[in-house]
């Protein structure tokens, strides 16, 4: 082949390796934040009103801010764009009053409207907001994030028109006030509504922007995008531009809490009409209101924050650049924070815990504590053997859950006998029965099964995860060694295995739960008979009654004896077999200051500072041995 | 020629429509779905979330809507990265995929020829027999292991590189040599094979009878010869590298495709998955393409049918 041929093929590599090692060394120079943490997961979103997680909490509990925020050592509500409230003495209908001084990070003044907005926003079955169930306790929420479904006749309605398809799809279309007469089922799944609009009926037909804009509606019918209870019925009012009522469906000692809670932050609904979503949320367009703001988010690798010059606390705001690396592998992380690269992980491998903890000099990085969390098992009460109470309880019995937590979990994780975890004041934690094999192999005998003799097949299920399974296979060791009772093991992924349970297609499943606000309610609505979580086919009227009529009772105390009462009926029947609760697992640098272990394990980034020269233990060894 | 390309154009499009199929029906099979998590969801507001990724429409229905929009260039919105769409995905992570392989092929090129020729010319001494040793080491190790060696050694022992991450080019020197390592070794092996073929043919003799110093007949004379095999190895090699990445990018958090294809491979994020699949293939054929073309280019006695 000619020679000339071959050297363009050359020169043609050669540019290439020099194009390719110019486009690597883009996006280097980036200045180092003053503050750098792993965000051990990429964050879905960060919309407010359409995330879960705790990654994405941590993003949105900086750069959005509610009504209140947490105190960042006790978790209690704060003042946040509210300065002061008052609450009724039925505890139903709470008043915030707005700071004067609230801004968007654009500057713009921040209102009760932005808020009605927001909450509106956050309610509608459009938006498909996962943590909109929180905001039930608001009245008519419920009935309001229902769309179709959570209205009668008589009701008043909201009828929302169609907009062009090529709108944006953030913006609302028409909407027209009227009475709900009648719905008539039209084919399947679909819904005619006839209301009383001015002095005639009307029909409506909910569907899509592109077959309203394309086909012509049923016969005597228009097309609307949805038809929904009137948003006046539901309590959330504005009063004026710096005035909130809030009237609730029942007295929620911890709905102030529940407002610190970052889906109930507001969105500004200029940008969002603007942008459309989620364009909106892309770093040159979003707007928020929280103490930093959005600098730029490059997937999978960071979000930086930069602090937010118009908010009204910017004087108590001291580090100015803070990077939240999202890093999955939590020994790159554990890397990361031993060669000084981060000052905050969230996570350590246990193998490595274990040698940490060894160090003499206890580290001055690390201290584990325990927070308001419970690993459990859930029991399949529906299924032999698991349905006879003398069969639960001997398993219980029968484990050894000091060795579990001794041999496995390195962090210090406390054995648990009980639901709720320790550390709600005034409230007394009902335990089961400790360990006992004797007692465990009589019960078991009892039940027809002498010394495991004929005992069926039962399997432990729990999501792929290394120290899940360790501890499965130890419990199947202990009750092998006790009860002469073989089970085997059973890990799915975990998409899979959140399948199995809602499906109930297991015998013994693990669980994790972890507070979402300080009361010993999170845990215990759980296993009402109707509770989403209650996947053990569990029942008791008894329970049921004793839990729903707490969220009547206006005094704390006996609010408290009625959820213990509860408690007690789960620990005596035993649809779950609690194991362990958690302790957290931060590792953080000595010269970050003002992180405190907190009773969720729930860190806000606003309040941190950074003291080079501090020598003394930090805030975050507090409480150490 | 021209005929050649286009058939080729034509088995890309069918191999990709296979690809789709196939990956649409699996991704859809496995229990469990995109939107399962602990907190089970308002069947209300579930239905609302399905009906706009169309997931309420009957299987058949969602692949012909779906076909339909990869046809057109739009893989959607991601259903985990809720903010991004999967173009938006891959035009973030491709280059610095591209970047990592880039480096990586460099480091595996330069490292590589070095110590086949090397092997070559001292062929039978001691210094043969290790290079050789450490070349079948590098290919017999997996990539995820040498990266633990590699950061025991340079991140804690001696601490030059950075543990992992993404923004200045310290960090990449690292992972791009873990991911060159096993490549660098096969191509120690193929250079040591063809340099000491070409070594013993005539033209080399004459050189050295006409007094050409040893380096010079090595470097200038040998050398070129030797490089075809090389060459034709790194087609394949350079698809091979951008996609298997998978592991280094997750040991050392690079965000780059390999890590975004795991990610949406767990956590069941079906248009991600199914964008990067099909990148993948198209990359894999590309480059087994113009493997062929250059063959042609390179090789007269090669005719493309």
């Amino acid at each position: 082949m000619p020679t000339n041929r071959r050297s363009i093929i050359a020169w043609l590599l050669l540019l290439g390796v020099g194009a390719g090692i110019a486009w690597s060394l883009v996006g280097s120079d980036l200045p180092k934040a003053d503050f750098t943490f792993i965000n051990p997961s990429e964050v879905k979103s960060v919309d407010p009103a359409l995330i879960t997680g705790q990654p994405e909490g941590r993003i949105a509990s900086a750069i959005f801010e509610g009504l209140l925020r947490y105190h960042p050592e006790t978790l209690d509500p704060i003042p946040g764009v509210a300065e002061r409230w008052e609450i009724s003495d039925d505890g139903l209908v709470y008043t915030f009053y707005l700071r004067d001084n609230a801004k968007w990070s654009d500057g713009t003044p921040l209102t009760a409207h932005d808020f009605h907005y927001s909450m509106r926003r956050f309610l509608d079955p459009r938006t498909a907001a996962e943590y909109a169930y929180q905001a039930w306790y608001l009245k008519n929420a419920r009935r309001y994030s229902q769309g179709g479904s959570g209205i009668e006749p008589g009701d008043a309605v909201e009828i929302e028109l169609n907009l062009p398809v090529d709108a944006v799809n953030t913006k609302r279309g028409e909407v027209l006030l009227a009475k709900l007469v009648r719905v008539e089922e039209r084919g399947e799944d679909e819904r005619t509504f006839i209301v009383q609009l001015g002095d005639e009926e009307v029909a409506f037909c909910p569907t899509d922007d592109k077959t309203a804009a394309t086909s012509e509606p049923p016969k005597d019918c228009r097309w609307c995008r949805q038809v929904l209870l009137d948003f006046r019925e539901v309590g959330y009012e504005v009063v004026d531009d710096r005035t909130l009522r809030l009237t609730l469906e029942h007295p929620t000692p911890f709905f102030l809490g529940l407002l610190a809670f970052y889906p109930f932050s507001p969105v500004n609904q200029a940008c969002l009409e603007k942008h459309g979503s989620p364009t909106w949320t892309d770093d040159e367009h979003i707007v928020t209101n929280g103490p930093y703001y959005m600098e730029f988010r490059r997937i999978r690798d960071r979000i930086r924050l930069k602090k937010n010059e118009h908010h009204w606390d910017r004087d108590n705001v001291k580090l100015d650049v803070i990077d939240a690396l999202s890093i999955e592998s939590i020994t790159t992380g554990l890397n990361l924070f031993m060669t000084g690269e981060v000052d905050w992980i969230t996570e350590v491998p246990p193998p490595a815990m274990r040698v940490l903890l060894k160090e003499q000099p206890p580290r001055d990085d690390l201290n584990p504590q325990p927070f308001l969390s419970s690993y459990f098992f859930y029991f399949n009460t529906k299924r032999k053997p698991l349905d006879d109470i003398r069969v639960r309880k001997a398993l219980s019995l029968a484990l050894n859950r000091e060795e579990i937590t001794k041999r496995l979990l390195p962090g210090g994780d406390l054995p648990s006998y009980s639901l709720v975890p320790p550390g709600i004041p005034g409230y007394t934690q009902q335990k089961c029965a400790p360990e006992d094999p004797d007692e465990a192999r009589r019960l078991l005998a009892e039940a027809g099964y002498p010394e495991g003799r004929g005992f069926p097949r039962i399997d432990i299920l729990y999501n792929s995860h290394e120290s899940h399974q360790a501890i499965a296979e130890l419990m199947r060791k202990q009750w092998q060694r006790e009860l002469g009772i073989s089970v085997r093991t059973r890990n799915e992924e975990w998409a899979s295995y959140l399948a199995s349970l809602q499906q109930q297609q297991f015998n013994i499943a693990r669980r994790g739960w972890i507070a979402d606000y300080n009361d010993p309610n999170t845990f215990i609505d759980m296993f009402l008979s109707d509770g989403e979580q209650n996947n053990t086919g569990w029942a008791n009227a008894e329970y049921d009654k004793l839990v729903k009529g707490s969220s009547y009772e206006l005094d704390p105390e006996k609010r408290l004896r009625m959820l213990e009462q509860a408690e007690r009926i789960l620990m005596d029947e035993l649809p779950i077999l609690p194991v362990y609760s958690y302790v957290s697992k931060n590792m953080v640098k000595p010269h970050v200051r003002g992180f405190y272990n907190n009773s969720r394990d729930d860190h806000a980034v606003w309040s941190l500072w950074i003291d080079p020269d501090y020598k003394g233990p930090n805030e975050f060894l507090r409480g150490r041995e | 020629m021209i005929g050649f390309m286009f058939r080729r154009l034509l088995w890309m499009a069918v191999t990709l429509w296979v690809v789709f199929t196939i990956s649409f029906f699996l991704m859809r099979s496995v229990p469990g779905g995109p939107f399962d998590r602990e907190r089970a969801l308002e069947p209300e507001i579930k239905k609302n979330i399905e009906k706009r990724y169309n997931l309420d429409k009957p299987l058949i229905q969602q692949y012909f809507i779906e076909l339909g929009n990869v046809c057109r260039g739009d893989l959607g919105y991601s259903f985990r990265l809720g903010d991004y769409t999967v173009n938006q995905v891959i035009a973030e992570g491709l280059p610095i995929s591209v970047a990592l392989g880039v480096l990586a092929l460099i480091f595996a090129t330069s490292l590589g020829l070095i110590a086949g020729v090397t092997s070559a010319v001292f062929r039978g001494t001691w210094t043969d027999v290790t290079l050789m040793l450490i070349a079948t080491l590098g290919i017999a190790l997996p990539n995820f292991v040498i990266a633990g060696i590699c950061i025991i050694l340079f991140v804690f022992k001696l601490p030059i590189f950075p543990a992992g991450g993404w923004g200045d080019f310290n960090q990449l020197l690292l992972p791009a040599f873990c991911l060159g390592a096993p490549y660098a070794a096969y191509v120690a092996r193929i250079a040591r094979t063809s340099m000491l073929d070409v070594l013993s043919q005539d033209h080399i003799r004459t050189a050295r009878a006409k007094g050409v110093g040893p380096v010079r007949v090595v470097i200038v004379h040998a050398l070129r010869g030797a490089l075809l095999p090389v060459v034709s190895f790194l087609g394949p090699a350079v698809a091979g590298i951008l996609t298997g990445s998978l592991v280094v990018e997750q040991i050392f958090a690079i965000p780059g495709l390999g890590s975004h294809f795991v990610q949406a491979a767990l956590q069941r994020d079906y248009t991600l998955a199914m964008g990067l699949v099909l990148l993948y293939t198209v990359l894999l054929y590309v480059m087994n393409w113009i493997v062929d073309l250059s063959y042609a280019v390179l090789d007269p006695r090669v005719e493309l049918e």
